[in-house]
């Protein structure tokens, strides 16, 4: 009882005390907030990683890809516990973008429609995912407004141009200028200022189909420049140099290696929509959160990428080079740096043909004494191929649970092995390798998962000052009481009603004190990106910076598992403090203890 | 049984009951490498009922046999016998238990806790002797207890005072209340009136006397000064480690 009551005197009396209670709470409410904003960046790392790949990855030894992977997406979906597997084509490229920039990018064919079976790639999308759910938050909303933003998120993702580009007449017809390139600048060499009666679909061939070629110097038509628009373009401008250059141009156009063909042998005219990685083309968030760089202009002037076919046999088809202009309809924020920053996607039958890995089927030729070639009547065939299958497993099943999926991984190793080899006849030499998500992103989030131990290590450390912290106070205490002890004693009390005085005093302040740094810590973790805000707007900090930590948002969510660990250790580690003086306490001799001035 | 009440009454009457007997006593105190001996071979029995005091000068160990009595010390050879048993051969809680039921302690600086008021204090016997919830179901009793006590003191105005508003007379009669709280069989005290003036210190003897007189306290009690050792039943002259003089009882002497 005395124990109790002596506790709650000293707690209230001596303010010394207050000092070790306000270091618990303060190392619990560190070690708390760093372990949460680490643990949600952890968490948030891991989702987007596991955002843009399948729960299991079959991934082709190279860049030439596999076969048959129809005929094992089929027999994959027989088996139980898959619930979905897309397949996807990733090369590099080469990104034309405007006339002075040419980027090395990675190229991602999809199949827009089924993708979302496997990954989250359809809520990266800002224009078809993320912005009308941004606008659905606002309140002042038209029921009709809301209406058409619910549908826009309910379609399916697209390829889809934008109705801008695709139908550019819309827009006021505005001025058409032309630059001839020389070996230093791009010298004008004709504005015309487009009557209105200017036929529109006549301004949307010119506009789309002019463009200059930075690496021959030339003025590019894209395409046949079709006999009939060439009076109609020259009659625009009296100007003798525009004239001349309609007249080059068409005159050039009519020269094959001018005009780009698409890989079925058409003369382009037809343009596909691309994604690319919003980094890719400089879209990013700026300090206050927010979006930079997705300028109109980028979205309105076609691209061209550039790809470079592998055979079969993994032999780099030098001639299958494939040139295709896109319009990008829209960028992805995966929020992973490496996916923002590398990749485009296109659609997988476009790239799959560019790249020359679609079904191919031809005459089988010899090649005869003097150079001509023979067909020998029979046909030769090659498989389409792929890259990659990304695969779902079924609902129910845990894709963080590691020893599953890899079990799962060795069942669809199995039937990747079985349908190549059953096709070739032969036992495949290189076959496709099947990774679970994590395996693949090993490298990085075996890099956080290090940080976050590090940090939380270090702040840990720190804490255990906490502990030496109320050792010294409680020696502190126990020496000042030391008569006190020698009263208790002498009126009765025993060693282990002493010690525990202490103990229980330790017990006190680390409940008090942990459950205090819990709340607080909870309020600032719960708070964590408004009070970084403030940081920045009042004293010009800026602590989390979005382009390194790849996330926009400071995570906010605080683990009941952690909780229920650190909360734990910081009353043990009080009532350890507490340990050593209350020993000392208990051994004190009476006597001595009374004697003590 | 009225049988036994009877023989032990008979008892205490043919031979009066001892109630703390040391034999042999001997303490040494290690001071660098001398060693120093306080206690050299004492034996003395205190009776049920009697007012002893032990006279001695400062460095006489007087203070140092008190409290190896008291259970608050311990011996390096000899045994004292409390009711027949031996305290050495107690465990650790059983000597504090006697320290908290059995015996009571007034010292000399009256160590009174100052974080409790006046009541508190003197319900410290108790709250260390009962758990939390016996405590709680006694409560009234023991406070009104206290207050009583207080009361006898003279102290009933002050109890919800911490010591340090009380003066020193004042903080003896609670320490006094503290040691009568759990009503123990022995009384030490140790330089009662040391730290206090005359007129004071012959208060608190006087209430010391009233008790022994009054409700037979057994009291051993410490002291240098010889006039206030008088008044005692008996006087142990402590000389250099020794009992020399065991003198008559007070009243004998005059």
């Amino acid at each position: 009882m005395y124990k109790l009551h002596l506790i709650l005197k000293y707690l209230l009396k001596r303010r010394i005390a207050w000092v070790s209670l306000i270091a618990v709470i303060l190392c619990t409410t560190m070690v708390l907030v760093v372990i949460s904003v680490m643990g949600g960046w952890l968490n948030m790392f891991k989702s987007s990683f596991h955002g843009l790949s399948g729960d299991i990855v079959i991934e082709s030894n190279g860049l030439a890809g596999f076969s048959h992977y129809e005929e094992i997406i089929d027999r994959l979906k027989q088996n139980k516990d898959i619930a979905a597997a897309v397949p996807t084509i990733e090369t590099y490229g080469l990104l034309r973008f405007g006339q002075q920039t040419t980027l090395p990018v990675k190229v991602m064919g999809i199949p827009i429609d089924t993708i979302g079976t496997v990954n989250n790639f359809p809520q990266s999308l800002f224009r078809q995912h993320v912005l009308p759910q941004e606008l659905l938050q606002q309140n002042d909303l038209s029921p009709e407004m809301r209406k058409s933003l619910e549908n826009e998120l309910h379609e399916p993702p697209s390829f889809d141009l934008l109705d801008e580009v695709a139908t550019p007449l819309d827009k006021p017809p505005g001025d058409v200028r032309l630059y001839e390139q020389t070996d230093n600048d791009a010298i004008e060499v004709g504005t015309v200022i487009l009557p209105t009666s200017f036929p529109r679909d006549l301004l949307k061939e010119v506009r789309s189909r002019l463009r200059y070629d930075a690496v021959r110097h030339r003025l590019v038509f894209r395409g046949v420049m079709q006999p009939q628009w060439k009076a109609p373009l020259e009659a625009v401008s009296s100007d003798s140099a525009f004239k001349q250059a309609i007249a080059a141009l068409y005159d050039l156009s009519q020269k094959a290696n001018l005009i780009t063909y698409d890989h079925e042998g058409n003369p382009t005219g037809r343009y596909y929509g691309m994604i690319t990685g919003a980094g890719v083309i400089g879209i990013h968030r700026n300090r206050e959160g927010e979006w930079e760089g997705r300028d109109p202009y980028k979205f309105e002037t076609p691209v061209t990428l550039t790809v470079l076919g592998i055979q079969a046999g993994a032999a780099i088809d030098v001639g299958n080079k494939a040139q295709r202009d896109y319009y990008i309809v829209d960028d992805s924020r995966t929020q992973v740096w490496q996916y923002d920053n590398n990749y485009v996607y296109v659609p997988l039958d476009r790239l799959q043909k560019d790249l020359g890995m679609e079904k191919q089927e031809g005459p089988e030729m010899i090649r005869l004494e003097n150079g001509q070639f023979k067909p020998t009547g029979r046909t030769l065939s090659s498989p389409a191929r792929v890259t990659e299958i990304h695969i779902k497993v079924r609902k129910g099943i845990d894709p963080n649970d590691e020893a599953k999926l890899h079990e799962i991984g060795k069942q669809v190793e199995a039937t990747v092995l079985s349908v190549l080899n059953g096709n070739s006849g032969l036992i495949t030499a290189f076959p496709p390798q099947v990774k679970t998500w994590q395996d693949q992103q090993r490298l990085w989030i075996n890099a956080v998962e290090n940080e976050k131990l590090l940090t939380v290590m270090l702040f840990g450390i720190i804490s255990v000052v906490a502990i030496f912290l109320i050792f010294c106070i409680f020696y502190m205490i126990v020496v000042e009481k030391t008569r006190d002890i020698g009263i208790i004693k002498s009126v009765g009390a025993t060693s282990t009603g002493v010690a525990s005085i202490f103990l229980g005093y330790g017990l006190v302040i680390g409940v008090l004190g942990a459950g205090l740094g819990w709340l607080l810590s909870y309020g600032i973790v719960h708070n964590i990106n408004f009070l970084h805000t403030q940081l920045g707007k009042y004293l010009g900090v800026q602590i989390w910076n979005p382009e390194v930590y790849l996330f926009d948002k400071i995570p906010n969510t605080m683990s009941p598992r952690d909780v229920a660990i650190i909360v734990p250790i910081a009353v043990i580690a009080s009532v350890l403090g507490a340990l050593v003086p209350a020993i000392r306490a208990a051994r004190m001799n009476p006597v001595e203890a009374l004697r003590w001035e | 049984m009225p049988q036994t009440a009877a023989q032990s009454e008979t008892a205490s009457r043919t031979t009066p009951s001892v109630i703390l007997r040391a034999r042999g006593l001997k303490k040494t105190y290690k001071m660098g490498d001398e060693t120093l001996t306080v206690l050299k071979d004492i034996d003395l029995t205190i009776q049920a009922g009697e007012f002893v005091a032990i006279e001695g000068r400062s460095g006489s160990g007087k203070s140092t046999l008190l409290h190896i009595l008291g259970a608050l010390d311990a011996s390096d050879e000899g045994s004292i016998e409390y009711q027949g048993q031996d305290i050495a051969a107690m465990s650790g809680g059983d000597r504090s238990r006697l320290r908290n039921t059995q015996f009571g302690f007034v010292f000399q600086f009256y160590h009174l806790l100052p974080e409790l008021n006046v009541v508190e204090n003197v319900l410290l016997g108790p709250m260390i002797e009962n758990s939390w919830l016996g405590f709680a179901s006694k409560k009234n009793d023991l406070h009104s207890r206290a207050r009583d006590l207080l009361e006898q003191l003279g102290m009933g105005h002050r109890l919800r005072h911490k010591p340090s508003q009380l003066s020193g007379g004042e903080r003896q009669r609670v320490a006094i209340a503290r040691a009568l709280m759990n009503e123990p069989r022995i009384l030490f005290a140790d330089e009662p009136t040391g730290n206090l003036d005359f007129e004071t210190g012959r208060q608190i003897m006087g209430v010391l006397e009233k008790l022994h007189r009054e409700k037979g306290q057994t009291i051993v009690m410490v002291t240098h000064d010889r006039s206030l050792a008088r008044q005692a039943d008996r006087v142990l002259v402590l000389v250099k480690g020794r009992v020399e003089r065991a003198d008559a009882t007070a009243s004998n002497d005059q």
